[in-house]
């Protein structure tokens, strides 16, 4: 084998690399990391962080007297309220609309059309990502050709709600209907009828071909895995199917539009990127970024449907029709076929085991059901690879394809995990049935292979991005294993009593990223008031993680004040410095640094000023409950008085200001180690999950009370992901769901115990060693409730949900 | 969609201990009404009856405001989630939520509260089954039901005068050596 470094790379960092290469890439990245001091301190140490600190808006929320974009109604008495025509059929041309009865109505101020000079011609993504956005713009705010049951096609304007809902009923279209395809392998297979017209996308995606609807395709290998499957291993495949599944945050997309008295444009909305709204509007409706203000206050959830600009521009193209401010809110049926939903995929995982039971390689396949439309397609995709490959980063080849398709179905897009869920399912479901098939302990086999602290990580970026490869500098994955097993109750499972019913537990593994390697900006700012109190202004964006209280914790401990001192203002545009938005786990690590950073900024002025006011060398100075006190002396002067004297004191008088920006080509991964304990039923195939434990590494838990809470509502989402059908299409691809009771949402008593465990190591290149944790309990259940049958009753359930239908049909196959 | 309409009516309604007259239609729903005169804290997350949010007690009875004409609520005595603490004093129910961090997007918690402290009022030691079965009509998409479960179990404790877990510190055992440390764990709010 070659020494060079292309072979070197190609090869997977196996032990043939000349030690220059292994230099090389030591120093681009390094094990050691040139940290902080106060990044390590001991927990037990710190003030704030690393605390249960009550949740800033808590006593609001629990008083109900926090305010969520519907809340400004109140605000605005002259409000109109919006509503959409929706497109009845699957795919056609609108031939015409005839709202003449609707603008006839008593209370309808407008109705708009696809034709109407207020609604913007150009194509655009809903896709809240950096720019230009890695989804294709192939949407029309309302379209005239139609792609799916609910593609908007008229809006209207009217004094109140139930107008504008008598409004839409009354407009009638007329359509030409075209040849329709729902699924997605037909889509795929060249004779389908075709959704888009090659030329007529901007912005396309690599690998597109309108021909076979496929929006993109993307690969990347290490090593060489044909040769590794062709050898002499045993070689295993396995498919896997997911669910289309709903975010069903509780509010709903609500978003509301007017025009301030500088002539501006002001969205209040329910959104976890209000900085690329704010960017997406603006080349939409051709008004400079700067006329624009998005602000968002509470929100009542977003999981990533949020991160999608899917209402605003109806409002603002209303309101700006009418001159007046105008609410749109989404119905709860909307939400089920209109916004946004997991991407639903097949995917096949194949491995090549020696017989001693080393992985020699691991080859992924995903078709993933784009719907109508690309947004967020092809990244969620490549996600199913690049998040659960790298726990396996020890395997020297590997292989990640997907093809995106596109089909006459409700539009999907991004949502927690991000594509990890349903790639953790292939491949944790896959490895499980491979270590069973060997006659091997599921959880030895995985303990050999998984990831480590100093190994390089190259699956992470075999699909390519530059930052993406990286090097592991916390990994708890051992520690996760060792006390979810004893959580469980792994090694001392009883059997029930009765003969028919099983009990067995199943176990997965999770990785995920914090934030997009290289692709991430978050900023912060810090002003003092003379009172000795600070105004923190950061993009970041709270959607009901609790991430303002993480940024509070985070200022709080750098300037040695509480949390109570700080009011936090967040995301709006007009105030807050840039971000990039709630997504991709980045909040803590990348806005949260920036927040560190601007403390740091602040706290140095401060010093200098206490440094005055104790005549004491700044070296010598630290700040701690509200003061700057010296170690030495142990004189100390409070925070209010360097504010007072800072502003009206002396004559080289300031506002003391800190700012801090940050970005980073790093994405640590998080770890968890999931196992789920059931009982099945061998003559029904009925089983009863009986808990569910989580064991994550997230570096330093902030605030570990609200990581608990991410993490519990994270596997509650992903057992919702293994044992409910989402939603359901029929032929037309017509979203069957209209309510929660029909989406099948696990209630309080459907939903088992979830014990959360928080494993902390420390991540150096995150604020006090933090890393993310909301996403990666998201991926884990699906697999382990499978693995967990298949423990109990020897058959494997491959296509979500796990049904005792699905179970019982397994279970007459396996006595035959 | 809230439901408005019919010929407009005068509706007598004491909402939080206030004795108010208000005009609306006839179709129009309580969660509507309640909501055009400032109590936002009646929730509404889907068009009627399946998520809970927008409960309220109608007489004392627990009612999805979203589910009843105000004209049917005439001469109603009516709570709302705002009747029951102030931010400075909060309900134990209100303080156990906050104390065990069963609070995240906070757009189901006013539904949840209501529906917890119906539960206490009727059954001031309910069992883990219990709570699970009481709060099942009530849809929280972030938490997952196990704090919200564990807050009024907490809650129960505290309305019985029991030391709670949360007065403890509110750690788990899993958590270790900072299980010890509770002055940070509920802004004290809790009896220490
Ligand atoms: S709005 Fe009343 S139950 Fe959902
Ligand atoms: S806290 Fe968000 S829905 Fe319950």
């Amino acid at each position: 084998m070659n020494n060079d470094d292309e072979t070197a790379k190609a090869d997977g960092g196996t032990a043939s690399q000349s030690e220059t290469v292994e230099d090389e890439r030591h120093e681009e990245h390094p094990l050691e990391w040139d940290e902080p001091e106060n990044n390590d301190k001991a927990p037990d140490e710190r003030d704030s962080v690393s605390h249960r600190a009550e949740k800033y808006d808590d006593r609001k929320l629990v008083t109900g007297q926090a305010k969520y974009t519907a809340d400004y109604e109140e605000r605005y008495p002259d409000l109109a309220y919006a509503a959409v025509v929706r497109s009845e059929i699957p795919h056609g041309r609108v031939t015409g609309i005839d709202a003449s009865a609707a603008e006839a109505m008593d209370g309808v101020e407008v109705v708009l059309t696809p034709e109407s000079d207020a609604v913007p011609n150009g194509k655009y993504t809903s896709a809240g990502q950096s720019y230009p956005e890695p989804s294709p713009w192939d949407m029309r705010v309302l379209n005239e050709h139609v792609r799916y049951i609910g593609d908007p096609v008229a809006a209207v304007a009217a004094e109140d709600r139930a107008t504008a809902t008598a409004a839409v009923e009354a407009i009638e279209v007329s359509y030409e209907e075209d040849d329709y395809v729902t699924d997605p392998e037909e889509a795929f297979d060249g004779d389908a009828p075709q959704l888009f017209e090659d030329g007529e996308v901007e912005n396309e995606i690599v690998g597109y071909d309108y021909d076979r609807n496929r929006m993109a395709h993307i690969e990347g290998e290490l090593g060489d895995v044909d040769a590794a499957l062709d050898g002499d291993t045993h070689v295993h495949e396995t498919e896997w199917e997911t669910i289309r599944q709903s975010h069903a945050n509780v509010e709903k997309h609500t978003s509301l539009a007017y025009t301030d008295e500088d002539d501006r444009h002001v969205l209040i909305t329910s959104t976890q990127v209000p900085n690329h709204t704010r960017r997406q509007l603006a080349h939409l409706f051709d008004i400079p970024i700067r006329d624009i203000r998005v602000t968002k206050p509470r929100v009542g959830g977003g999981f990533g449907g949020k991160q999608a600009m899917v209402v605003e521009p109806i409002p603002l193209a209303l309101s700006l029709a009418t001159d007046r401010p105008v609410l749109y809110e989404a119905s709860r049926q909307e939400e089920f076929y209109a916004m946004r939903s997991r991407h639903p995929m097949k995917v096949r995982a194949k491995t090549a085991v020696t017989d001693d039971g080393d992985i020699e390689a691991i080859d992924l396949y995903a078709l993933s059901n784009t719907g109508a439309y690309g947004s967020h397609g092809m990244t969620v995709a490549g996600n199913v690879g690049s998040k659960p490959l790298p726990l396996y980063s020890k395997v020297p080849n590997a292989r990640f394809e997907a093809d995106i398709v596109h089909t006459n179905t409700p539009q999907t897009g991004a949502m927690r995990g991000y594509g990890a869920p349903q790639g953790t399912l292939a491949l944790e479901g896959h490895l499980d049935e491979v270590a069973r098939d060997l006659g091997l302990d599921p959880i030895e086999f995985r303990r050999r292979h998984h990831m480590e602290v100093g190994d390089l990580d190259e699956i992470a970026g075999m699909m390519g991005g530059e930052g993406a490869e990286r090097r592991i500098r916390s990994c708890g994955l051992d520690e996760c294993i060792e006390r979810g097993k004893e959580a469980i109750g792994y090694d001392d499972l009883e059997q029930p009593e009765e003969d028919h019913l099983h009990r067995g537990i199943g176990m997965a593994l999770s990785a995920q990223g914090t934030g997009v390697a290289g692709d991430e900006l978050g900023a912060a700012q810090l002003m003092m008031n003379e009172d000795g109190s600070f105004h923190l202004q950061v993009g970041g964006v709270d959607i009901g993680t609790g991430a303002d209280t993480a940024f509070l914790q985070i200022a709080a401990e750098v300037l040695g004040c509480d949390e109570d001192d700080i009011i936090v203002k967040s995301s709006d545009t007009d105030v807050t410095p840039f971000d990039y938005g709630a997504y991709a786990s980045s909040t803590t690590y990348i806005s949260g640094m920036a927040v560190k950073k601007a403390a740091e900024d602040a706290k140095a002025r401060i010093l200098d000023w206490g440094s005055k006011l104790l005549d004491e060398p700044v070296e010598k100075l630290e700040t701690g409950n509200g003061t700057v006190y010296s170690e030495t002396s142990g004189d100390s002067v409070a925070l209010e008085e360097i504010g007072y004297e800072a502003a009206y004191g002396d004559d080289e008088r300031e506002h003391i200001l800190g700012k801090g920006t940050h970005c980073t080509d790093e994405s640590p991964p998080p770890f968890a180690a999931q196992f789920a304990d059931v009982t099945v039923d061998e003559t029904t195939g009925e089983f009863d999950v009986h808990k569910l434990v989580v064991a994550v590494d997230c570096g330093v838990a902030i605030n570990p009370g609200m990581a608990e809470g991410q993490i519990e509502g994270a596997n509650h989402m992903s057992y919702e992901m293994a044992v409910s059908e989402g939603i359901t299409l029929d032929d037309e691809g017509r979203a069957e769901v209209t309510d929660f009771d029909e989406y099948g949402l696990p209630s309080a008593t459907e939903t088992p115990p979830i014990e959360s465990i928080l494993v902390e190591t420390h991540e150096p290149t995150g604020p006090f060693g933090a890393k993310s944790v909301a996403e990666v309990p998201t991926n884990t259940v699906p697999p382990a409730l499978s693995n967990a049958v298949r423990d109990a009753v020897g058959v494997r359930i491959r296509e979500m949900p796990i049904t005792a239908e699905k179970i019982a049909s397994k279970l007459d196959e396996r006595t035959d | 969609m809230p439901k408005t309409g019919g010929y407009a009516v005068d509706i007598e309604l004491t909402i939080n201990g206030e004795r108010t007259i208000v005009e609306a239609g006839s179709e129009t729903d309580l969660a509507t009404v309640l909501r055009q005169h400032g109590y936002i804290g009646v929730k509404c997350g889907c068009d009627g009856g399946t998520c809970g949010a927008s409960k309220v007690f109608v007489d004392g009875e627990v009612r999805m405001a979203c589910g009843m004409t105000a004209a049917d609520a005439d001469g109603s005595e009516v709570q709302t989630v705002a009747a029951l603490g102030t931010q400075d004093d909060l309900h134990p129910v209100q303080q156990a939520f906050v104390d065990n961090f069963a609070v995240q997007c906070g757009f189901c918690i006013p539904g949840m509260v209501i529906q917890a402290v119906a539960l206490l009022d009727s059954n001031p030691d309910p069992t883990e089954r219990e709570v699970r079965e009481a709060l099942d009509d009530n849809v929280c998409r972030c938490t997952g039901y196990q704090k919200p479960v564990e807050a009024v179990l907490d809650a129960a404790d505290r309305m019985q005068g029991e030391q709670s877990v949360a007065a403890d510190g509110g750690q788990p055992a899993s958590l270790g050596p900072r299980g010890a440390d509770s002055t940070d764990c509920c802004g004290g709010g809790c009896d220490e």
